[in-house]
């Protein structure tokens, strides 16, 4: 089967379907613009008491990592400098409140995203060199560029397309599972499954035994094969539980989040055609465009740390066992770091913001996504002439609370 | 004016930040750690935005030593 039989685009369609993916858990029905009311809140004082759906006053609950958590006092930080020390201070701020044991069940609250300190770097460090700068060719031209060009060979002749389910919507995940060597047929399975990860384990479960038998060039195959030095010096390597907790964990924070993320970003440049007519002549101007969109609207505006012991962060204090939710979406635009932070503009001096995170568990993946969203948008640009919004249709808005995003991008071209 | 700097191998996880905002100086090596390829490979205002951007610190600028 080739791979366009596979992408079938009403299996995709069904899959991804926007109304689900746009996680009610997560405040998916938020639909209004919470940046406002973020700006009120970094201006009234950098740390408040309270969670950061609650400040925004989004009216319902919403899940994310560091919530319910119903016994604990809950505060949020805006500002871009409460957040620089709260990420450089993993011990203090914690990933999670209590150590990881690697040799329970697996999943993503048994990964390297719940660790710390020296277990942290021991697990991250197997895996980094899969996810650096230079490897972004290796997932190119082993995944992504098929992905992104049989997706396209499914709309280039219609003249029109609906860009959010039907091309972004795939890529990440097929990205990621082609990296695990999994086929493209089985990868929408595993999509299908993503709720149910005891299904996904069974999947992988061949996979692994097939790569501790015969290692390839894949990911699965650098997790059979990595060692991991234990704290008494003696190296292991990764048990099966291990590897679907990383499998898992790559699953969950890489999908979702470039889907989304590349949404944003297409939204961004179709609502400003003439910027999108500048890119198109001058790719150089592709890679500023998609840092900004991941400082002026990152898909994920919030992540979460565990206070360890007693603290005072920019003049508020924080009793040991409290949350502390890190509003990055509202530090990403403190006037203090950015000028005119709520401008979308792609000829800012290039500066890191917090899009991907900070400190230690800073995004693993960020390289991939990335290549991912510049593979996916160029190819875009150069095979749909005069790409635009729809006129008739329905314009994209973007929405969601933890996971925003857009709703449909509904294009013509040609 | 090229800056100087150094990077702590204890302190890199890998993240590859500084080769994003600096590439023309950084690299990694086979571990994934950070190591300075070319200190002259930037501007020295673009190195200081990689040091910034570091998320552990592993990143120094050094003060220069012959006025260069
Ligand atoms: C544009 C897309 C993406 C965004 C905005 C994003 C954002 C983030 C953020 C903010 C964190 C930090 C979480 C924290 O502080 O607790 C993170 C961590 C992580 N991300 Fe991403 N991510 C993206 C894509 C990806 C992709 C494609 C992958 C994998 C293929 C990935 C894998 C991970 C992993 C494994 C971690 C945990 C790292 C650790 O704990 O050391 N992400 N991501
Ligand atoms: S930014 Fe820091 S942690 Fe990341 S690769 Fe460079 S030196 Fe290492």
């Amino acid at each position: 089967m080739t791979e366009t039989q596979v992408l079938d685009r009403e299996r995709i369609r069904t899959l991804f379907d926007l109304r689900s993916s746009y996680n009610a858990r997560a405040g998916g029905d938020f639909t209004a613009d919470p940046y406002p009311a973020w700006r009120r809140l970094r201006e009234s004082g950098p740390v408040h008491e309270g969670t950061v759906h609650e400040l925004t006053g989004y009216p319902g609950t919403a899940l994310f990592q560091g919530l319910p958590e119903p016994d604990r006092p809950h505060y949020s930080a805006f500002s871009h400098a409460a957040l620089d020390q709260a990420y450089r201070n993993p011990e203090v701020f914690a990933s999670s409140p209590e150590a990881v044991d690697t040799t329970t069940v697996s999943g993503v609250t048994n990964s390297m995203l719940s660790m710390g300190g020296d277990q942290h770097r021991r697990y991250r460090a197997l895996v980094q060199p899969s996810f650096v700068p230079a490897k972004a060719r290796w997932w190119i031209t082993n995944w992504i560029e098929e992905t992104v060009h049989s997706l396209i060979d499914g709309f280039a002749g219609e003249g029109r397309a609906e860009l959010n389910v039907d091309f972004c919507a795939a890529i990440p995940v097929l990205t990621i599972t082609g990296g695990f060597g999994i086929p493209v047929g089985q990868a929408l399975d595993m999509r299908e499954a993503l709720n149910r990860p005891m299904e996904i384990v069974e999947m992988l479960r061949p996979v692994v035994a097939a790569r501790r038998e015969a290692p390839q060039d894949d990911l699965i195959s650098v997790l059979v094969e990595a060692e991991l030095k234990d704290e008494d010096g003696t190296t292991h390597r990764l048990s099966d539980a291990e590897i679907y907790s990383f499998a898992l964990l790559l699953l969950f924070a890489g999908s979702g989040t470039t889907w989304k993320q590349m949404g944003i970003t297409l939204t961004a440049l179709l609502q400003r055609p003439e910027l999108l007519a500048q890119i198109k002549d001058d790719r150089s101007k592709l890679r500023p465009a998609i840092e900004e969109a991941l400082r002026w609207m990152p898909t994920d505006p919030m992540f979460s740390r565990f206070v360890t012991r007693d603290v005072e962060l920019e003049g508020t204090r924080l009793p040991e066992g409290s949350v502390l939710h890190l509003c990055l979406g509202a530090a990403n635009r403190d006037p203090a770091r950015w000028d005119r932070p709520d401008e979308y503009d792609i000829t800012r001096p290039m500066r890191a913001s917090f899009a991907f995170g900070g400190g230690p568990h800073i995004c693993l993946g960020m390289h991939v996504a990335r290549a991912e969203i510049s593979t996916g948008i160029g190819a875009l640009l150069d095979r749909l002439p005069n790409l635009r919004l729809d006129p008739d249709a329905e314009p994209p808005r973007y929405i969601g609370m933890y996971e925003r995003g857009v709703t449909e991008i509904p294009v013509v071209f040609g | 004016m090229a800056a100087r700097v150094a990077v702590d191998r204890a302190l890199c996880l890998g993240s590859g930040m500084c080769l994003v905002y600096a590439p023309g100086t950084f690299e990694h090596d086979d571990q994934a750690k950070a190591v300075v390829r070319e200190p002259a490979g930037d501007p020295a205002d673009v190195v200081e935005t990689a040091v910034e951007a570091c998320p552990t610190g592993a990143l120094s600028l050094l003060p220069e030593q012959d006025g260069a």
